[in-house]
């Protein structure tokens, strides 16, 4: 996961114009900001475009970079705003509601060898996740994969702390029990 | 699970995740061990999940570095794409431009200017030199230069209304003054891809180091840089002619879907199905005119795959694929092992990242790579 003095670092060179920088930040966060996008607008055209609009804005305030406390968080912030206000544009509101995101995570094991989990357990894990509830997946999609802290999740979703807390904590007894259930079958 | 206490089962799942994502307080941590310590059949779902959360994601950051390249090329008038060319007089002068990338560009990085105008002007000199030789380009006018760096693409209209597209790593100059007068010519070392508006007064003509394309209004693509074995023009639609260098007595055309191969140094074995023009001394190189073809299996058309943002290799070297990757992601690739350089790969990339390209040319023949930062190392 990014450093944050690594991104402090890179921010402050794209504040000089430095076009080397912005362009391992874009490369830093193109997926993952892509995938939060795209569980909204479910549009790869549009996702796109919300993103390149993110990192456009990014070169163009890059004077005012040392004003953003958390580059990460601001990211994800913008991505977020940018996309309900084209959802709004389009008259698809009813996407904003956190219930109807459909988020899809990685796989959940890069090394299922390592952990001596059988391809069935890996399936099964990987189901699992998939099968988790809109707002659960999207929690522990940015808590596990993209690695906000549970302050950062809630700023960005307008949820309570708790809420996230409360989210990851569902999610992963979901999440065991399907191996619990895989376990007994052994 | 009988005889468990819910609440102490529900804290544990809040614990465990708070100290997965390493949010959990001391006493927190503590908690939890107390709660393994007497919920034995707890650990391998602890475990388990730890392993899980640890391994982290796959980050294939597939398509993100072509991702990058449509986001320039959407906001180019904004990021720093050398589009609009630089002029610069022969005495060394730089003319005041309306481009305001270059105040930007330039503006932090005064050393960088002063390399940057010496380098193109070295290559300025070389340039009129050659075209001296019996072309009628006029000493005291502004030579126009178009460069990219390695890692970008950029795309020009001339003064005619002609477009270029360069490949990365190239650079194209012309004399914008006369430019349109009698002759539309440019020089090019690299590659790019022209789109040629039709004026048959006024023939259009490319120098490269071996060859002059001169051409009345077409579609093709020309390959030439000077660190390749071979160079190479290819045509997509009208017709070009082709006289080389080394033999002025001899024009080839080309007719659409041809191309012409000429090595820049050695000659190389050819197959036989192609026509093979014999040479009359052992330096003159070996010219072979070929048809295109687009490649079955992927099809394309390898010579104009790049413009599409496609990276092809149809039966490259490695050390020259060494020199394909590090201009299209702009890294630097080198071979530690010499024996690995002459070794052959095809292959077909789209958004891929450099790791993957390497890790999937290395499934048909195996090497190893290693990268660090910008630099990539092949053992």
């Amino acid at each position: 996961m990014e450093r944050t003095d690594d991104l402090i670092s890179l921010g402050m060179r794209i504040a000089n114009d430095d076009q080397l920088a912005y362009r391992q930040l874009f490369i830093l966060f193109y997926n993952k900001l892509s995938r939060f996008v795209m569980g909204f607008t479910k549009s790869k055209e549009l996702t796109e475009e919300i993103v390149s609009d993110v990192f456009i804005n990014i070169w163009r305030r890059r004077k005012k970079m040392e004003e953003i406390n958390n580059l990460k968080l601001y990211l994800y912030v913008s991505a977020k705003n940018i996309t309900f206000n084209y959802l709004k544009k389009l008259h698809r509101e009813n996407l904003t509601d956190l219930d109807s995101v459909e988020i899809e995570p990685e796989d959940p094991f890069a090394d299922p060898g390592a952990a001596l989990i059988t391809r069935e357990m890996n399936l099964k894990l990987k189901s699992a996740i998939n099968d988790l509830p809109p707002r659960c997946k999207l929690i522990f999609t940015l808590i596990k994969e993209d690695g906000l802290t549970y302050k950062q999740a809630a700023t960005l979703l307008d949820v309570s702390i708790s809420t996230v807390e409360n989210q990851l904590s569902i999610a992963l007894k979901k999440i065991s029990r399907a191996i619990r259930y895989t376990f007994r079958h052994n | 699970m009988p005889g468990q206490n819910n609440s102490s089962q529900d804290q544990f799942w809040t614990l465990l995740s708070k100290k997965l994502s390493k949010e959990a307080s001391a006493e927190e941590l503590q908690e939890l061990q107390s709660i393994l310590l007497n919920n034995p059949d707890l650990h391998h779902h602890a475990n388990m999940l730890t392993e899980m959360w640890q391994q982290g994601s796959i980050n294939k950051g597939i398509g993100s570095e072509a991702a990058y390249m449509r986001h320039i090329m959407k906001h180019k008038d904004e990021l720093f794409l050398e589009e609009d060319p630089i002029k610069i007089n022969i005495d060394g002068s730089v003319s005041e431009t309306d481009a305001g990338f270059l105040r930007a560009f330039f503006s932090r990085k005064k050393s960088l200017v002063y390399s940057f105008i010496g380098l193109i002007i070295t290559t300025g000199v070389i340039y009129l030199f050659t075209q001296n030789r019996g072309a009628k380009l006029p000493p005291q006018q502004a030579l126009s230069s178009v460069v990219t760096k390695n890692g970008n693409r950029t795309k020009i209209v001339l003064p005619d209304g002609s477009q270029v597209w360069l490949n990365a790593g190239s650079n194209l100059d012309y004399n914008n003054s006369t430019f349109n007068k009698d002759l539309r010519e440019v020089s090019l070392n690299g590659e790019a891809y022209f789109d040629v508006t039709k004026n048959p007064d006024k023939p259009f003509i490319i120098h490269t180091k071996k060859m002059d394309i001169k051409v009345l209004g077409t579609v093709f693509n020309v390959r030439s840089y000077s660190n390749e074995k071979i160079a190479e023009a290819a045509l997509i639609k009208g017709s070009i002619e082709v006289t080389l260098k080394d033999r002025k007595d001899q024009k080839i055309v080309l007719k659409p879907n041809e191309k012409i191969s000429i090595a820049n140094e050695e000659p190389r074995a050819e197959p036989k199905q192609n026509k093979i023009i014999p040479a009359n001394t052992s330096h003159i190189p070996q010219i072979v005119v070929k048809e295109l073809k687009p490649n079955p299996t992927y099809n394309i058309i390898g010579e104009i795959a790049w413009t599409q943002n496609k990276l092809y290799f149809e039966d490259e070297t490695l050390e020259d694929i060494a020199l394909r990757l590090e201009r299209w992601f702009g890294k630097k690739v080198t071979i530690a092992n010499e024996s690995l350089k002459n070794v052959h790969y095809r292959g077909n990339y789209e958004s891929e990242t450099i790791e993957d390209v390497l890790s999937s040319l290395k499934l048909s023949k195996s090497f190893n790579f290693r990268i660090a930062n910008d630099t990539i190392v092949i053992y």
